[in-house]
C-alpha cells in the first residue's frame, strides 16, 4: 500500500513536471502574446494541479493536504482570471493584430 | 624592303628615269599636285586619327584610373563605416553570443555551488552544526522560547532581541511611502477643485484599467476575503508558525489591491482613504515606538517588565511580539496599497 501510494504520487509529480517543461518551452518558442499566454497558463493550472496532487497522495489525509488542496483551488480560480484580463488588455490595445490571428467579438471593451 | 614614297612616281628622279627609259611623262603638273595633296591629306588624316586614338586611349586610361580610385575610396569608406558601426552590427552578434555563453556558465556554476552546499550541510538535528559554536545563536536557540515566549525563534529574534532593527525597517517603509507621495501625488488645486493634471490622470486610469469586468468581480468576491483572512492568520500566528508582520502585511496589501482592481476606486474609498492610511500608519508606528521604548528601559535581563509572556504556543502569548506584529502588518499593508494607488492614479 505504501509503495502503491508512492508510485502513484511520483507518477503524478512527474507528469506535472512534464507539463511544466512543455509550458516553459512553449513560452519561449511562441512569438505571439495569446499563444504564449496559453502556454504559461497551462503551467499554472495543469502542472500545479498534478504536482500538488502527487504531494497530497504521498502525504496522505491530514491538515497539510487540505492546505495543498486549498492552494490548488486558489490557483484554479486566480490563474484563468488573470489570463482573461491579460487577453482582454491585448485585444483592447492591439486590436488589428488580434483580428489577424483570430475572430474577435465586436463589443470587447475595458 | 625600303619604303617607297607615296609620291615616288612624281619625283624628279623618277621622271628623269622615265624620260631616259622613254616612258611617257605624266600629263601635267596639276595632276601631280593633286596627287601630292591627296597623299599629304591622307597622311595627315592618319596622323590625326592616330593622335585621336592616343588621346582616347589616354582618356580611357585616366577614366579607368579614376574609376579604380573611386572604387578604392568607396571600399575604404565602407570599411571605415563598418569599423564605426562595429558595435551595432558585428558587436551585437558577438556580445549576444558572449552573453549566452556567460549566462549559461553562471547558471551552471550557481547551480553547482548550491548543490555542493546542500550536499555539505550537516544532517538535520545533528549536534555538530557550526551554529552551535556561536554563543549568540546558542542563546537564541536555547533560551529564546523561555525569554521571548515565541515558539517561532525567528520572530522572537526580530521582534524581541532585535526589535530596534525592525522598528527602523517599519520607518523605512513609512518614509518610502511618504517619498512616493511627495513625488507622485497629484493634488487638488488651490481652490479645492481638481486640476487639469488630476483629471487627465483619472481619464488615463479609466482607459486602461479593467472596469466592471464581471469575471474578475465574481472571482474577487470570493478571493478577497480569503486572502485578507489568510493575511490576518499569518500575522496573528507570527510567533507560533512561520510568518509575521511583513509577510502577512504583504498578503493583506495584495488583497486590497485585488479589491481595488476588481471594484474600482469608488468602492475601495468607502473604507480606505488617505485619512485611514495616515491614521493607521501613524498609530502603528507610534505604538511600536512607545512599546519598544518601554521595553528598552524596563525589559532588560534582570528587570521586571510586567508584561506576561503567557504559555508558548497559544495565540495570546509572548508578550509584546503579537501587538508589534500587528503594527508591522498594518504599516506594510497600508504602504503596499498606497504605492499601488499612487502609481496608478496619483492619489489614494
Amino acid at each position: 500500500m505504501e509503495w502503491l501510494r508512492f508510485i502513484t504520487g511520483g507518477a503524478c509529480i512527474l507528469f506535472g513536471l512534464a507539463v511544466a517543461c512543455i509550458s516553459v518551452i512553449g513560452n519561449f518558442k511562441f512569438k505571439y502574446v495569446l499563444n504564449r499566454m496559453h502556454a504559461a497558463a497551462m503551467n499554472d493550472t495543469l502542472g500545479i494541479l498534478f504536482v500538488l496532487l502527487g504531494l497530497i497522495v504521498i502525504n496522505g489525509w491530514n491538515f497539510t493536504s487540505l492546505k495543498l488542496f486549498i492552494i490548488i483551488c486558489f490557483f484554479w480560480m486566480a490563474s484563468p482570471v488573470t489570463a482573461h484580463l491579460v487577453a482582454r488588455l491585448e485585444v483592447v490595445t492591439d486590436r488589428e493584430r488580434v483580428e489577424k490571428e483570430c475572430e474577435v467579438a465586436e463589443d470587447v471593451r475595458l | 624592303m625600303s619604303r617607297i614614297r607615296p609620291d615616288y612616281e612624281m619625283t624628279k628622279w623618277r621622271r628623269f628615269q622615265r624620260f631616259v627609259n622613254g616612258e611617257e611623262l605624266p600629263e601635267d603638273e596639276r595632276k601631280r599636285q593633286e596627287f601630292l595633296h591627296a597623299a599629304r591629306e591622307k597622311s595627315a588624316r592618319r596622323e590625326e586619327e592616330q593622335a585621336a586614338f592616343f588621346l582616347r586611349q589616354k582618356e580611357e586610361r585616366a577614366s579607368f584610373r579614376k574609376y579604380w580610385k573611386e572604387q578604392e575610396r568607396r571600399e575604404l569608406e565602407r570599411a571605415l563605416k563598418e569599423r564605426e558601426n562595429w558595435a551595432d552590427t558585428k558587436g551585437v552578434k558577438l556580445f549576444r553570443r558572449f552573453y549566452h555563453a556567460v549566462s549559461i556558465i553562471i547558471c551552471i556554476s550557481v547551480i553547482a555551488v548550491l548543490l555542493a552546499v546542500v550536499a555539505e550541510l550537516p544532517a538535520f538535528g545533528s549536534g555538530g552544526t557550526p551554529a552551535n559554536g556561536n554563543e549568540v545563536a546558542e542563546r537564541y536557540i536555547v533560551k529564546g522560547q523561555e525569554e521571548t515566549g515565541a515558539v517561532n525563534i525567528v520572530t522572537g529574534m526580530i521582534l524581541d532581541y532585535r526589535a530596534f532593527d525592525t522598528l527602523g525597517e517599519s520607518h523605512v517603509l513609512f518614509i518610502a511611502a511618504c517619498t512616493v507621495l511627495i513625488l507622485l501625488r497629484i493634488d487638488h488645486g488651490a481652490d479645492g477643485r481638481p486640476t487639469q493634471a488630476k483629471l487627465e490622470a483619472e481619464e488615463d486610469d479609466r482607459q486602461f484599467e479593467p472596469k466592471n469586468d464581471r469575471i474578475l468581480q465574481k472571482t474577487a468576491f470570493f478571493l478577497v476575503p480569503c486572502i485578507i483572512i489568510f493575511g490576518i492568520y499569518v500575522i496573528l500566528n507570527g510567533h507560533i508558525s512561520p510568518g509575521g508582520g511583513f509577510s502577512g502585511g504583504a498578503i493583506i496589501g495584495a488583497g486590497l489591491i485585488l479589491h481595488l482592481n476588481a471594484f474600482g476606486f469608488r468602492k475601495t474609498e468607502r473604507f480606505f482613504t488617505y485619512r485611514v492610511f495616515q491614521t493607521v500608519t501613524l498609530c502603528s508606528l507610534l505604538f511600536y515606538s512607545a512599546a519598544k521604548c518601554y521595553s528598552f528601559y524596563c525589559g532588560a535581563n534582570h528587570l521586571e517588565s510586567g508584561i506576561p509572556l503567557g504559555t508558548p504556543g497559544s495565540i495570546l502569548s509572548s508578550g509584546l511580539i503579537l501587538p508589534l506584529n500587528i503594527c508591522v502588518g498594518c504599516v506594510v499593508a497600508c504602504t503596499m496599497y498606497t504605492f499601488y494607488a499612487i502609481f496608478r492614479k496619483g492619489g489614494i
